[in-house]
C-alpha cells in the first residue's frame, strides 16, 4: 500500500509517564504536554522507525490483536502528525 | 487493507470462546480523539522550542503553492512560491518574523510568503505547536 511514510520524535526527546490506562507524554522540543489514549502510544512505540500506514499495521498486528481498519489508522496517524508526536520522512 | 489484521483481529466477545493471550488493542472510530494537548501559559523552553520545525506548507498540503500573503493555490500559479525546500527551523522562523532575516538558501521574497504562511497557521495544523511555542513569552 502506498502512502507516506511516517516516523516517531526521537524517544529521547519525550518523557513518558503512564497514568491507569493513559499517557501523559512531555515534548522537550516544543514544550508541550500530550494526554494520549489507545493505541496512540503503541503507534508511536511502533514508529520508532519509519514506516507507512501498511508497515504500521503490519507491526502493530504482531503485538497486538488490532481492531480497526485502514480508515481509522489513517485517522489516528493524521492526529499524531497535528499533535507534532511523528512527521513524514 | 487487509493487513491491518483487521480479519485476524476479531473483536474479543467476552464469552471466552476463544482465549487469547495477545492485547486487543481498537484502533477507535475516525472521528475520535486519542491526543489531548496541554499548551502551557508560560513556556519553560526556551532554547529547545527553536529547534522545533515548521514544514511551508504542512505535508497534509505538499505541493502546493505559497502566495506571497501567506495562503495556499495550487502549483505553478504565477507569483506564487514553491514549497520551501525544507522545514524551516524554530530559530529560523523567530528571526524571520521578527526581524525579516532570510533563512539560509532561501530568497527573501519567498521567505516573505513562507513567513505570511506561518503567521496564519492555526491549531491542528503541522508546525502549529512549534510556531506558538515561539510566540509565548520567556
Amino acid at each position: 500500500m502506498a502512502g507516506p511514510t511516517y516516523i516517531a520524535d526521537d524517544l529521547q526527546h519525550v518523557r513518558l509517564v503512564e497514568l491507569d490506562g493513559l499517557t501523559a507524554l512531555f515534548h522537550r522540543p516544543s514544550g508541550m504536554t500530550h494526554i494520549l489514549a489507545p493505541p496512540a502510544p503503541q503507534i508511536l512505540a511502533a514508529l520508532s522507525e519509519p514506516g507507512d500506514a501498511g508497515e504500521l499495521a503490519v507491526r502493530m498486528a504482531e503485538a497486538f490483536e488490532v481492531e480497526g481498519g485502514e480508515e481509522a489508522l489513517t485517522a489516528r496517524l493524521a492526529e499524531l502528525e497535528a499533535a507534532g508526536l511523528i512527521r513524514r520522512t | 487493507m487487509n493487513e491491518t489484521g483487521e480479519n485476524e483481529a476479531k473483536p474479543d466477545r467476552g464469552d471466552g470462546a476463544q482465549p487469547s493471550r495477545r492485547v486487543v488493542l481498537a484502533l477507535g472510530a475516525a472521528a475520535a480523539s486519542t491526543v489531548v494537548t496541554i499548551r502551557p501559559a508560560l513556556a519553560q523552553t526556551a532554547g529547545s522550542v527553536l529547534n522545533c520545525q515548521i514544514p511551508v506548507p504542512a505535508p497534509q498540503a505538499g505541493g502546493s503553492y505559497i502566495a506571497a500573503d501567506g495562503s495556499l493555490v495550487a502549483p505553478g500559479t504565477p507569483g506564487a512560491f514553491a514549497p520551501a525546500p525544507r522545514p524551516l527551523t524554530g530559530e529560523e522562523v523567530k528571526a524571520l518574523l521578527n526581524g525579516g532575516r532570510t533563512p539560509a538558501g532561501l530568497d527573501s521574497q519567498s521567505a516573505q510568503a513562507y513567513a505570511n504562511y506561518i503567521r496564519r497557521l492555526q491549531a491542528g495544523m503541522s508546525g502549529f505547536t512549534c510556531y506558538a511555542s515561539l510566540q509565548m513569552p520567556r
